[in-house]
This record gives structure tokens, C-alpha cells and sequence, in this order.
């Protein structure tokens, strides 16, 4: 088996409010390998965006990691200093935001925005620096890169915008891409056209990419692998064609479900009842026991490890615990 | 060029303005009951004397008459009498209008360097020890009154610790030994093309205190501001995605950041420079600055028409070209905004 890029061990974050602790993650594990896209799905406030942010160090405050270890090549990134940590963001794990037109700085051209990475991570000439964002332009599939550099981000299109911020984030030969909600905020026609490109950066340059989303037809085109979160919780990990065909856990049945079909039309669309708790209160047990529909007391009770139930297929559900499978 | 458009544009828009302040003030140097013929020949005229005055300030013309040689005189660039000296105004000007500019650049210089790099860090730095500080130095800086401030400075530095002189542009000893020549009115600007570093160094000794005193107001202005820009501008998705990409806090804060937040801080500090521009009278006093706001308001006491309206026309000219110069820079900080 390879070796992992990154491994992310029992992760627990934090959020200190005033209304009480959010525990936004709460023991999450999985790992990343070179040349893979890891999936990640959930429900809005599932803690998918918060794991990104962990992976860079960058859960913003009152948020903390309160637990876990995330180790990129077998250093914890947690326990790094300030200074070495900084430029592993952008120099070897880098991350796309999910409103490009946000994420880039409007006052200034995409050009310098991109020079101002590349020499952070790199000594090179101004020139030299210029020269390498042209062809990284390029790379992403920009024609014309030059009238690009010159441009101010306003001038560009959504998938433009997009496909900027990805030429950003590798610029620097980043290993590792943590790709937020990358094309929530565009056409469909777009994010067809940004998937794509993902995956062939994932094939030509042996990245790592973790794709957060809550799209399962996103998922099902461009994942190798998926982590379904619930609740801050790793419900169920596995290939992409095993969770779709097998699904175990009933919240991914759910989900599943819950998509609509073409040939299911003039039906009611199947829904999970109940809503999402809260991070300030995360039912005790397992934390989907609430709106499961074959919840028991030991659901209640007892929150359930993720364990394997083929290869490299996890569920964290009692339905498959000890031996019940 | 596009923008050589708009600029010429503007300046026309200008000269309409300056033209709309004339006439306003014309007519309220006339309204007001005052007579500049008894005030040219001063007191216990005869009426010979008095319809002699009125003749030659064309007094005895119709109204419309007056304005038209006044507008007149204008356009060549002729700023007037005034009625209580008989000094031509441009010459006043020459001499005080330098003074007052040299003390307001270098008070809004201090504003820039100290109020926007104190706003930054304690925006970035919300509720630490350095936020509370700077806070509290803003709300105290804002509403410290100038003359008391402006007396404490000189107990502190020139009777205490004798760093600083007390008050004037330059000192006995420099006026006498190492005279500044006069090219442009500003002594720090004179002294140094005329490399006469002694003198320089007094000037700038001289300008510290007065400066620091007019620009207290200027820097509480600029950290509050700059703080509520700065605050708001690093909630923003561009700060996380450069954070993310390795870039250093200074550059995110300071080139980043500062850059999307610094046109509020830019627009107060330039209103305020141009208030100074007669508003530094109380500073001007208690430093024995010759400046503007002494100027003027010795001319508004003694209803001297002439110097009033010459020096609204001088500050009604800075604020249209300090807006316009605003425009310009706030355009070119920020792409998306279209001049037009």
C-alpha cells in the first residue's frame, strides 16, 4: 500500500462562542494519498470546510483544534512552527475557495497577485516569477496568459476567476490541494469544465486533492474516494463506487436517496426527517441516532467506531459493529 | 488619454464652482453692515476723505459694476487690497499661505505614518493590549482640546526638557546668522535646495510641536477609521485565500489589506488638511505660527471684506482640487471604480 500524503488522526475542533462550545469536529480520521481525489460530503455545517481550514492550520478564531494530529509526511502539523508552517500553506498544501471571485483581492491584478505567491515560496527575479505564472496559466487551461496577468479579477469570468485561484494555489508546487466547494458558485457548464481540470491536474501532476462538497453527482464524477460527515463525525468512508452500490450507513442511504432521478419524476422526492443538530448539541451515542429509523439503545448510548466492512470500505454504524455484519 | 479628459473636465467644473463662492461672497461682504471706505481711511475722516476712499475702492459704482471689476481683477490674478493695511493680499499670501501648508502637510504626515499603521494593528489585533491602547489614544486624541495639548507640549519639551524651542518657524539665531532665502515659502523645502542644513534642522525643530498638535485630532481621525476598515476588510474570503497561500501577516496587513481599506482614512485626512487650512488658528497662536488662520481671522474681526474673500476663494480652490485629487487616487487604488 502507499504511503499516505497526509494522515488526519482523531481530529477535534473547537468553537468558543457565547452561546456555549461548538464541537465542530469531533474525532474525524482519514487519510490522503498522491494522485487521489478524497471526497468529502456532507450537509452545510457538517464540519467539511472547518477540516480544510484544519489541514492549513487556519481554523479561524474562537475556533481551535482541541485533539488529533494531522501529519503530512509523518510531521505534525500542529506541533510545526508558525514560520515552517507558513510555507507549507501555498508551497505544498495549498486550497481553492468556493467564491473565486471572493477569494481573489480585487485591487490588485491577477499578475501581481500571483508573482506575490511565487516569490514568497521561491527566490526568483520578478521577470522569472511573472514567467512562471504565464505558464501555470497556461496549465490550467487560460488562453492568452498574458492578457490574464494584466487583468484585475473583475474582468474575468466565474470559471476564469476559478481557474486563476487554482493556478495560485499550485504556482508553488503544492502536493496536496484542499478544494473547497470549488465550483458551488459557478454555471453548471463551468463546473463540468473545473472538475475536469482537476482531475487532469490530478493525473499530470500526481497531486493530492481533497474536494469538499455536498454534491454527490460532484462526488461521483471526479472522487476516487469519499468521507461522509455527519455532525462532525466520519459516517462512512469508502471507494466512490462502493458507497454508491453499497452503501451501509443509513444516513448515506439517506443522501443517496435523496437525489433526484430523472425517472423518479412526478414522485416525492425521498428526505431524511429531522434536521442537523446543532454543534452545541451533538446528541449523545451516535450523532444520527435522532433521525435514524433503526436507531436502538445501543445508538443511544454508545457512538459508534468507524470499522472496516470490506477493503478499504469503513462504516461508523452499530447495525454493522462486532460481528452483527 | 481618457483621464486627461476627466481632469480637465473636473478643473472646468472647478472654476464654475470658484465662480458660484465669488459671487456668494461678494454679496455678503456688501450686505454686511459695514463701510470698507471708513475702515481704508481710518478713523475720524472727513467726508472728503470718505468720498475720496469710495472713489478709489469703486464704492460709488452700481453693484453689478463692482463684481464685474472684481471678477475682473480675478481673472489677471489679482487678489485685491486689504482695506486695513493697504497691503496688496497676494503678498500676505506669499508669506503665510507657505507657513500654514508646511505645518499642515508635515501635522498630516504624522497623521499617515502614526494614526494608519496603529489603526492596522489594532484591527488586525482586535481586543489585545496594543487594540486598547490605540483605542484609547484615538478617542483621547480626538477630543483633547488643541490649546491645552498645545501648552502641555510646551512645558513638557521646551521648559522641562528643553529638546524643543517653544514657538515660531525658526529661531533668533538662524534669522540672524543663517538666514533661509525664500523660493518657495516653505523653510524645510528652502533650506535643503539651498543646502543650508543648519537652518533645516531648526525648521524642523521648530515644526515638530505645532505639527504633532494640529495632528492629534487627524490621527485619532485615522486609527478609528483605518481600525473599522481594516476590521472589516480582513472578514474578507481574499484575506483566508492569501493566508492560505503562504503570504506573510505583514504583507497580507499591510499591502493586502491596507490597500482595500485605506480610501476612507484617505478621504477624512484630506478633508481635515483642508479645514486645517484656517482651522489651525488656535495652534497658529500658541506656537506664534504665521500662518492662514491668524490671516484670516484678524481680517474677519476687523471686517477687512478683501482679505476674507481672497482667502475663501484659496481654500474653496484646495478643496476642489483635494477632491478631485482623491478621486484620482482612490481610482487608481481600486480598479473598479470608473471615472467619469
Amino acid at each position: 500500500m502507499r504511503e499516505p500524503l497526509i494522515s488526519v488522526r482523531d481530529l477535534r475542533v473547537q468553537f468558543h462562542t457565547y452561546a456555549g462550545v461548538v464541537n465542530a469536529l469531533n474525532g474525524v480520521s482519514f487519510d490522503l494519498y498522491p494522485g487521489e481525489v478524497f471526497g468529502l460530503v456532507g450537509e452545510t455545517g457538517c464540519g467539511k470546510s472547518v477540516t480544510g481550514l484544519a489541514l492549513l492550520q487556519l481554523i479561524p478564531p474562537p475556533g481551535e483544534i482541541v485533539g488529533g494530529q494531522i501529519l503530512y509526511c509523518g510531521q505534525d502539523l500542529r506541533t510545526l512552527p508558525p514560520a515552517q508552517m507558513r510555507s507549507l500553506r501555498g508551497g505544498k498544501i495549498a486550497m481553492v475557495f468556493q467564491d473565486p471571485a471572493a477569494a481573489l483581492n480585487p485591487v490588485f491584478t491577477v499578475g501581481e497577485q500571483m508573482e506575490m505567491v511565487i516569490r514568497q515560496h521561491r527566490r526568483v527575479s520578478r521577470r522569472d516569477a511573472r514567467r512562471q505564472a504565464a505558464e501555470m496559466l497556461r496549465a490550467v487551461g487560460m488562453p492568452d496568459p498574458l492578457r490574464i496577468l494584466n487583468a484585475y479579477p473583475h474582468e474575468l469570468s466565474g470559471g476564469m476567476q476559478q481557474r486563476v485561484m487554482i493556478a495560485i494555489a499550485l504556482s508553488s508546487g503544492a502536493e496536496v490541494l484542499v478544494a473547497d466547494e470549488p465550483t458551488t458558485a459557478l454555471d453548471v457548464t463551468i463546473q463540468a469544465q473545473i472538475l475536469d481540470l482537476l482531475v487532469s491536474l490530478k493525473k499530470e501532476r500526481g497531486i493530492a486533492i481533497l474536494l469538499i462538497t455536498h454534491n454527490l453527482g460532484v462526488v461521483a464524477e471526479t472522487c476516487d474516494r469519499v468521507g461522509v460527515l455527519y455532525a462532525g463525525s466520519v459516517m462512512e468512508m469508502g471507494p466512490t463506487t462502493a458507497i454508491f452500490r453499497e452503501m451501509k450507513h443509513p444516513y448515506t442511504q439517506g443522501l443517496l436517496a435523496a437525489i433526484p432521478h430523472a425517472e423518479r419524476r412526478g414522485r416525492f422526492l425521498s428526505a431524511i426527517p429531522g434536521s442537523v443538530p446543532s454543534g452545541l448539541q451533538i446528541p449523545p451515542g451516535c450523532p444520527f441516532h435522532p433521525r435514524c429509523a433503526f436507531a436502538w439503545d445501543e445508538c443511544r448510548n454508545e457512538i459508534p467506531s468507524l470499522l472496516p466492512v470490506d477493503e478499504g470500505h469503513w462504516v461508523a454504524c452499530h447495525l454493522y459493529g462486532r460481528g452483527r455484519r | 488619454m481618457k483621464i486627461w479628459e476627466y481632469i480637465l473636465r473636473r478643473l472646468m467644473l472647478a472654476l464654475l464652482v470658484l465662480f458660484g463662492v465669488s459671487l456668494v461672497t461678494f454679496i455678503i461682504a456688501r450686505v454686511v453692515p459695514s463701510d470698507p471706505a471708513a475702515l481704508w481711511v481710518g478713523p475720524r475722516p472727513t467726508l472728503e476723505q470718505l468720498a475720496a476712499a469710495r472713489a478709489k475702492l469703486g464704492l460709488d459704482q452700481p453693484l453689478p459694476v463692482q463684481y464685474l471689476r472684481y471678477l475682473g481683477s480675478l481673472l489677471r490674478g489679482d487678489l485685491g487690497v486689504s482695506i486695513k493695511t493697504h497691503q496688496p493680499i497676494i503678498q500676505d499670501l506669499r508669506a503665510y499661505l507657505p507657513a500654514t501648508l508646511e505645518l499642515v502637510l508635515v501635522g498630516m504626515a504624522m497623521a499617515v505614518f502614526i494614526g494608519i499603521p496603529l489603526g492596522v494593528l489594532s484591527g488586525a489585533r482586535r481586543n489585545s493590549l496594543l487594540d486598547h491602547f490605540s483605542r484609547l489614544l484615538a478617542v483621547a486624541a480626538v477630543s483633547i482640546p488643541t490649546f491645552w495639548l498645545g501648552l502641555l507640549l510646551q512645558i513638557l519639551f521646551f521648559r522641562e526638557l528643553r529638546w524643543l524651542p517653544i514657538s515660531g518657524r525658526v529661531s533668533i539665531e538662524t534669522t540672524l546668522y543663517q538666514p533661509i532665502r525664500t523660493l518657495t515659502g516653505f523653510y524645510l523645502v528652502d533650506s535643503l535646495i539651498t543646502r543650508n542644513w543648519p537652518a533645516f534642522s531648526d525648521a524642523l525643530l521648530h515644526i515638530i510641536l505645532p505639527a504633532f498638535t494640529l495632528a492629534t485630532y487627524a490621527i485619532g481621525l485615522s486609527i478609528r477609521m483605518t481600525r473599522s476598515t481594516i476590521v472589516e476588510v480582513l472578514e474578507e474570503k481574499y484575506i483566508v485565500a492569501a493566508r492560505a497561500a503562504g503570504l506573510p501577516e505583514r504583507t497580507v496587513l499591510f499591502r493586502l489589506a491596507l490597500k482595500n481599506a485605506i480610501v476612507p482614512t484617505l478621504t477624512v485626512l484630506a478633508l481635515s488638511f483642508v479645514y486645517s487650512l484656517t482651522g489651525a488658528i488656535l495652534v497658529e497662536v500658541i506656537f506664534s505660527w504665521p500662518g492662514l488662520g491668524s490671516y484670516v481671522t484678524a481680517a474677519v474681526l476687523s471686517a477687512d471684506f478683501p482679505v476674507i474673500m481672497a482667502v475663501t476663494l484659496i481654500v474653496t480652490a484646495f478643496y476642489v482640487v483635494i477632491n478631485l485629487l482623491l478621486d484620482l487616487v482612490q481610482a487608481a487604488l481600486d480598479p473598479r471604480v470608473v471615472l467619469r
